[in-house]
């Protein structure tokens, strides 16, 4: 018995050794992998255009393999951080446009601006795609595609309140979604127009329409908050004013993924959604014929209101050992063929020579944009606008003076060291 | 003369050596559980203390060199005011939960005992089955009953006519959110405390029960004097146990109020670390706090360990 086992110890660690050096072996044959990190929005929208790029890239670089890993957007920056600490980055990353800057003041990327060339349609970049790709005049990231919002809306509940042709301004977009409400009074908790008060992608857009801003740069290089400004406090009453008619019970503390607003959409309790124009995707069992999108209409007759430009960025992290190649995979992923493929998909291309004539793509004539601060992202992540919104949503404060708040608690955050 | 110096100071040596060797024999066969110790403990801590010392955030990590700055990191949390109001909240929270967590398990376990064999079964089955429920699906099951738009538990409350809870956001107040967590914390932590309790109860004396029920003592001082003081050591510890997981909690809170709705008025000490660590990349502030979480623990501990001890030299 006793034998047996050291037989058994002794095949074990024999088996162990074989393992070790197979897969010491199989490194190095793997020497030639190139790891490209990408959102799991390629995976469900659009894997036919990764599988292109791959394809094109094995035939120019013969030997190589790419390894493509879809990542979630809530944890991706997370696992990407605890890469760089243990030295293995992937060799290509998508970042949102938002969470850029951070990683460029820190040195994390590649300078791609001496190659800016090698990239198809570079020089009509998408203006706000290029500005979250630059830092200090340096370019460390390649435009890959936005997303404008659009209002995402029910015909049928339209047309039965009378209502045939998008509105062409906010005021009366307003007095239809009241019309619709009164309509649909019967369906318990339902709202004209459904949207989380804490979605400040929603709140902020009245902002600029309004011509306010969140926060400015002075003379000094510090930053201020402008919220309480005048321009930005007319386009946060106004936005009240617009939640307040449209809302059937106080959602003032949700915010936008909880629950999401197609959910709602699609249970039947509203008949409108702000938020990017692939919420269509999920509003079943609501039938496609009823499901229709415009443009948000500005406070000005006739102007879209200046919308979130959501997107995404490519970038080199500097740890990569195979940037050349990283580059030249970015330029087959970026390249015309593939641009316009995702502009046909409802997605807004990443240059302007390449823009067609869809709602999203209307929607982005006119948007806007998070300050470039390097520490932006920690407004974000301590949910400071949330809880602004919120305190004037539910009347705990009045707008200004939740505004004057927020400004200190994003002028604090902003300037640290 | 020379030599007989030489031989006593060999012989004296050869003792003394003796001596020692077998003296150490018992530490060096502790050797290797020190190593593993110091490997796996020793050498987090350590690097913890290190990061605490340093400037380290993203450039710092990119770079891989932090900045040695002192005693910065726990200068700037000790004055941040934010930090005592999360502290202090952190303290009710634990009081509340190891409260309500051991009054209600110990109250089980006297259930458990007084009920017939077959229904003892079923509970006993029913509380491993929590036990055995992994916080992040139990985190899934209340966000569900509790969702403002679909919830079991408004559609329940306005049924029952408790009131109109049609749409009502549980998450709306720091207050309620955290009446949720409690309720999920309490929840998953009672049938620790429950079959322990119980194990504990057959420790009493059926004699001194009878005796004191023959003397005419009423069941709340037959519990206070014979059943408690018998209990006494596995309460202690139970306690003990609880302050160390809930004053570190961070799954329940930080799941089911949200990473979306973590603000400055509802951390505790694991999400406030979280943020202020990972969310900000401030990795040197972030090991600051977590020592600062670790000697705050072990504080509390300490109190309840001696206790324990006492009582154990006692009994």
């Amino acid at each position: 018995m006793r034998y047996r086992v050291l037989a058994l110890a002794a095949v074990a660690v024999a088996l162990s050794v074989v393992v070790a050096t197979a897969s010491a072996s199989a490194k190095r044959s793997n020497a030639h992998t190139l790891t490209v990190w990408l959102q799991v929005d390629a995976q469900n929208g659009w894997p036919d255009l990764v599988a292109a790029a791959n394809s094109a890239f094995q035939s120019s670089h013969p030997g190589w393999n790419v390894n493509v890993v879809y990542k979630q957007w809530n944890s991706h920056l997370q696992e990407f951080d605890a890469t760089i600490a243990g030295n293995d980055t992937p060799d290509v990353i998508e970042m949102g446009n938002t969470d850029m800057t951070a990683y460029m003041a820190s040195k994390e990327f590649a300078n791609l601006g001496p190659y800016k060339a090698s990239f198809n349609n570079s020089a009509s970049w998408l203006a706000g795609l290029k500005a979250s790709s630059t830092y200090g005049g340096k370019l460390y990231g390649v435009p890959y595609y936005a997303g404008s919002r659009v209002i995402t809306y029910r015909t049928d509940l339209f047309k039965k309140a009378g209502f045939k042709k998008p509105p062409t301004s906010l005021s009366q977009f307003q007095s239809q979604l009241v019309k619709v409400g009164k309509m649909q009074k019967h369906v318990k908790g339902f709202a004209p127009l459904y949207v989380g008060g804490e979605d400040w992608f929603t709140a902020l857009s009245f902002v600029f329409d309004y011509g306010g801003s969140i926060a400015t740069q002075n003379a000094h290089g510090k930053w201020v908050g402008t919220l309480a400004s005048k321009k930005s406090v007319a386009g946060l009453t106004r936005f009240k004013q617009f939640f307040d008619a449209t809302q059937s019970r106080s959602t003032a503390t949700l915010d936008g993924s909880n629950p999401f607003p197609y959910t709602v959409f699609s249970q039947g309790r509203t008949a409108a959604n702000y938020g990017p124009a692939w919420y269509t995707c999920c509003v079943k069992p609501i039938k496609a014929s009823k499901v229709g999108q415009f443009v948000m209409p500005s406070h000005t007759k006739g102007k879209p209101m200046p919308g979130f430009l959501g997107g995404s960025d490519l970038a080199v992290p500097i740890q990569s050992n195979s940037q050349a190649e990283a580059r030249a995979w970015i330029a087959d992923f970026t390249s015309t063929a593939n641009e316009k493929a995702l502009e046909k998909k409802g997605n807004i291309p990443n240059a302007t020579n390449l823009l067609g004539k869809s709602v999203n793509e209307r929607a982005a004539a006119r948007s806007w944009f998070i300050p470039q601060a390097k520490h932006w992202a920690d407004v974000q992540t301590g949910n400071i606008l949330k809880t602004f919104l919120a305190q004037f949503l539910t009347g705990h404060l009045s707008v200004k003076k939740a505004a004057q708040v927020a400004d200190q608690n994003i002028a604090q955050t902003l300037n640290e060291p | 003369m020379l030599t007989a110096a030489a031989a006593t100071v060999g012989s004296r040596r050869r003792v003394t050596g003796r001596q020692i060797a077998g003296r150490s024999v018992p530490y060096f066969l502790l050797l290797p559980v020190v190593g593993v110790l110091a490997a796996i403990l020793g050498y987090p801590i350590y690097f913890l203390v290190k990061l605490s010392l340093q400037r380290y955030g993203l450039p710092e990590l990119v770079q891989r060199h932090g900045e040695y700055i002192g005693l910065d990191n726990f200068r700037a949390v000790l004055h941040d005011p934010l930090f005592w109001h999360v502290l202090l909240r952190t303290v009710v929270f634990t009081a509340v939960n190891v409260g309500l967590t051991i009054v209600l398990g110990t109250l089980g376990a006297l259930l458990l005992v007084r009920v017939s064999t077959w229904l003892r079964l079923l509970l006993t089955i029913g509380l491993v089955l929590v036990w055995a429920m992994p916080p992040v699906v139990a985190v899934q099951v209340w966000q569900w009953m509790t969702n403002s738009q679909n919830g079991v538990l408004n559609y329940i409350l306005t049924q029952l006519h408790v009131g109109n809870y049609f749409q009502h956001n549980w998450y709306e107040t720091t207050f309620s959110s955290y009446a949720m967590v409690t309720s999920l914390i309490v929840w998953g932590a009672i049938p620790f405390v429950v079959i322990t309790v119980y194990a504990a109860l057959s420790q009493v004396p059926r004699e001194l029960l009878e005796a004191a029920q023959i003397d005419g003592a009423r069941a709340w001082r037959i519990f206070k004097d014979v059943t408690l003081p018998v209990l006494m050591p596995v309460l202690l510890i139970l306690t003990s146990l609880s302050i160390i997981w809930d004053f570190g909690a961070f799954t329940q809170p930080y799941l089911l109020i949200g990473p979306g709705q973590q603000t400055s008025s509802n951390y505790l000490m694991s999400t406030y670390l979280y943020y202020e660590g990972f969310g900000k990349n401030d990795f040197g502030t972030g090991a600051a706090i977590s020592l600062l979480m670790l000697v705050i623990v072990a504080g509390l501990s300490v109190v309840y360990v001696r206790r324990m001890l006492r009582v154990g030299e006692e009994a």
